[in-house]
């Protein structure tokens, strides 16, 4: 059941990405809008990923954990794929260019690897080698902060509001660590 | 004998595909969708999908480069408004509150005619014609809009420039009740009055024109009614909305966008895909609804038209 309602809610923002482009067909700028939804969800999930220890006395998901960590990296893999084959059309040399100048580009580069070898290494096998690179995430979670800031013209405030949730986000797992450590 | 030769952004009639058409044919596949998923939300939208009434009487553009028009729908629920939203789509829903009743023109500095004029009066003034423009984001989205209203130039023979005039500055409304990010302040995403300007040799290019319409009706709120600069040449952010102050000036204005983030905007703001955003490629354009791109022209396709306003000048240092 619950396992029911974690691919219902993290399927959603893609079915309605889907029935926007080719039903309604009234989605202006879309390779702009495939970027938003996809990187979107792939941000809320990933936090969601490091915030289930957070919630572990309340509602234990950690058995759900790699499988959320999957959902948020298939989101982020659409996010590359609207890069390699609608903005740049498989121009590899655009692409290679790209990421080696644009901080912006390669700042989100780097996240997207890190979630990648994430993705690789999660078999009980290989998570058993490589769980310690793991901690990776939090890297890659503030890179895709300041990609995401970087992606805006300029901040509004309701973007104001997401960073305090990420900050807020960010100092309870600090806080979480320091008490575990202490003990 | 007077010759009159076609200019680029000129093209015969029947080349442009008329609107009704394309508005037909999407309101048809969103019928069928509606019929399939069948909500009463739908109908509301549908309900709601204005087409524009042909309540302007102008010349219309002949469109010799043959653009292909965005629609209505498009050109009118994509806006860059900051006054409003940073949000696109939601400009268009939240415009009403914008009070264009008995606006008011000011034009002043050093001008031998200054005035102060209702809206309605300076229309009258000027014979009003189509415009069929590219209009290139800085963003990297681009449209075409057929434009209505006349070109700057004639406002400015009407108040007469003095030689010491160089600059022209333009400025948008500030209403809290019109606009609501200009009453959040300190959170406000832009410092206001919405500034823009122009080198007075490039305002009277006869492609730098005022809109008061699009699609031959009046200027729909969220495109910057009433009246609106449009210069096709440069990024959108230059083609100020909602003008209540024309002043002419001697030195260079400071521009909003340039005062907000001067590595990234300059006060030209030319189209051109040879300089990159700091942050992003303008090699190519995603034209509004069309998953491809496709490559941006230098000076948005009218270099014939402007290119020598700025010869001997470093585009990559006055970007």
């Amino acid at each position: 059941m619950v396992r029911f309602f974690i691919y219902l809610l993290s399927l959603a923002p893609l079915v309605y990405l889907n029935i926007r482009l080719f039903i309604f067909d009234n989605v202006n700028d879309p390779i702009k809008y495939i970027y938003t939804i996809t990187g979107g969800t792939a941000t809320v999930i990933l936090f969601f990923t490091i915030s289930i220890s957070l919630l572990k006395e309340k509602i234990n998901l950690i058995k759900y954990r790699k499988e959320v960590g999957l959902l948020g990296f298939f989101y982020a893999f659409l996010h590359l794929l609207n890069f390699v084959v609608l903005d740049a059309s498989f121009d590899l040399e655009f692409i290679l260019k790209e990421t080696l100048e644009k901080p912006f580009i390669y700042l989100g580069m780097i996240a997207f690897f890190i979630v990648l070898f994430m993705a690789i290494t999660s078999t009980k096998q290989l998570f058993r080698k490589y769980n310690k690179y793991h901690k990776f995430i939090y890297l890659a979670l503030i890179l895709i902060t300041i990609h995401w800031i970087m992606a805006q013209k300029s901040i509004n405030i309701s973007q104001y509001v997401y960073i305090v949730i990420i900050l807020l986000i960010g100092f309870s797992k600090l806080f979480q660590q320091l008490i575990k450590n202490l003990k | 004998m007077k010759l009159i030769r076609k200019k680029s952004w000129q093209i015969t009639e029947n080349l442009v595909t008329p609107k009704e058409f394309f508005e037909k044919r999407r309101s048809f596949i969103k019928l069928g969708a509606a019929t399939l998923v069948s909500s009463g939300a739908i109908m509301e939208l549908l309900a709601n999908e204005k087409l524009p009434t042909q309540t302007l009487n102008y010349i219309k553009d002949k469109n010799i480069n043959n653009l292909k028009l965005n629609t209505y729908e498009q050109i009118t629920s994509h806006n860059n408004f900051y006054e409003f939203t940073t949000n696109q789509r939601d400009v268009k829903d939240m415009a009403h509150t914008l009070k264009t009743e008995n606006w008011k023109v000011t034009i002043d500095g050093l001008v031998e005619n200054p005035m102060e004029v209702d809206l309605d009066d300076l229309v009258k003034m000027f014979d009003i014609e189509e415009r069929i423009y590219r209009f290139r984001c800085v963003e990297g989205w681009s449209m075409v809009v057929p434009w209505n209203g006349f070109t700057l130039s004639s406002l400015i023979k009407k108040v007469k420039p003095l030689s010491t005039a160089k600059y022209l500055r333009f400025e948008t409304l500030v209403d809290k009740d019109s606009f609501p990010d200009q009453s959040r302040g300190v959170f406000a995403t832009l410092d206001y009055p919405y500034v823009e300007g122009l080198r007075i040799d490039e305002a009277m290019n006869d492609l730098s024109f005022l809109a008061i319409g699009l699609y031959g009706d009046v200027m729909p709120k969220q495109n910057g009614a009433p009246i609106r600069l449009v210069v096709p040449w440069k990024y959108g952010f230059k083609s100020i909305k909602s003008i209540v102050k024309i002043s002419f000036v001697e030195k260079e204005p400071l521009n909003t966008w340039q005062k907000e983030n001067p590595k990234e905007y300059g006060f030209y703001a030319n189209v051109n895909p040879n300089v990159d955003h700091p942050r992003w490629s303008q090699k190519k354009e995603r034209v509004l609804g069309s998953f491809l791109k496709q490559n941006t022209l230098m000076f948005n396709g009218y270099e014939n038209e402007v290119a020598s306003l700025y010869k001997n000048m470093d585009l990559t240092k006055y970007f």
